[in-house]
């Protein structure tokens, strides 16, 4: 069971870091937190909470969650 | 006879002599003027000096003239077509606005791969929080005043065209040429209910 457990538990973990890499998710939650108007500079690694659900890590530090709600792009400073 | 000779004699050795002297002294007066004006001469060897070099860059300083004057005269030339070929451009823009159809533009932005799936949706809010906007005005409510939403429109158009302009310029640019043709149909109630 402990095999199984730390099996799943690292395939997350390479699943987040593959999607922390993906560029293109990279520019477009820049983008959407420049959009908003928050100070962020560039996205530098994000991690998925569910769909359209992320907590991005911003190069100078802030971090913030972007996420839909109501048919709505909402950008939350953590 | 030989008093006329001897005359003869005197006088040619004097003529001779007149004759032949004056050219050792010249020799003699350019070796003493050579030796204690050695000085002199390096410094008249200097002096030379510049005015060849004067004239080499004079030389020079002529044909660059004139190359630099050959250049000067192509970019008129270059300078007169280009500003032909700049001006149509304006034109075709111009003919290319009026055929405007923000159904089609709309479409291409929803195509586009330039922005990603999120901004995308941000930009939609952004732009229906605008149209609500211009339909607060247009329903006669005031503080929305148009001097207040051109700002607002400028904005966001601005900010479209910052997302689109690296990677998908002609979409960008056909927004940008159907700037004033989309205030105008946000301007007048009836063509944005069109859109509506």
């Amino acid at each position: 069971m402990k095999q199984i457990a730390a099996s799943i538990m690292w395939t997350c973990a390479s699943l987040a870091v593959i999607a922390a890499d993906d560029p293109k998710q990279l520019k477009d939650l820049t983008a959407v937190i420049a959009l908003q108007g928050q100070p962020c500079g560039e996205v530098v690694s994000y991690v998925a909470q569910a769909d359209n659900d992320f907590i991005a890590t911003c190069k100078d530090g802030n971090r913030y969650r972007v996420h839909v709600k109501d048919g709505r792009v909402v950008v939350e400073k953590k | 006879m030989p008093l006329a000779r001897r005359i003869l004699a005197v006088v040619a050795l004097v003529a001779g002599c007149g004759v032949v002297a004056p050219p050792p002294p010249p020799p003699a007066r350019t070796a003493e003027a050579a030796a204690p004006q050695t000085a002199e001469p390096a410094r008249k060897e200097v002096t030379p000096a510049p005015a060849p070099k004067t004239a080499e860059r004079v030389a020079p300083k002529a044909p660059e003239p004139s190359k630099a004057a050959a250049p000067l005269k192509a970019p008129p030339k270059a300078a007169a077509p280009s500003a032909p070929a700049t001006a149509p451009p304006p034109v075709a823009a111009r003919a290319a606005a009026p055929p405007l159809d923000l159904k089609s533009l709309e479409q291409r932005l929803k195509d586009t791969d330039a922005i990603g799936v999120l901004t995308k949706l941000s930009l939609k809010n952004q732009v229906d929080d605008l149209i609500a906007h211009f339909r607060a005005f247009h329903e006669g409510q005031r503080p929305p005043t148009l001097s207040q939403l051109r700002p607002a429109f400028e904005l966001l158009l601005m900010k479209l065209l910052s997302l689109l302009q690296d990677h998908d310029a002609k979409l960008a640019n056909d927004i940008n040429a159907s700037r004033e043709a989309i205030w105008g149909v946000l301007t007048d109630p009836k063509k944005l209910a069109q859109y509506l």
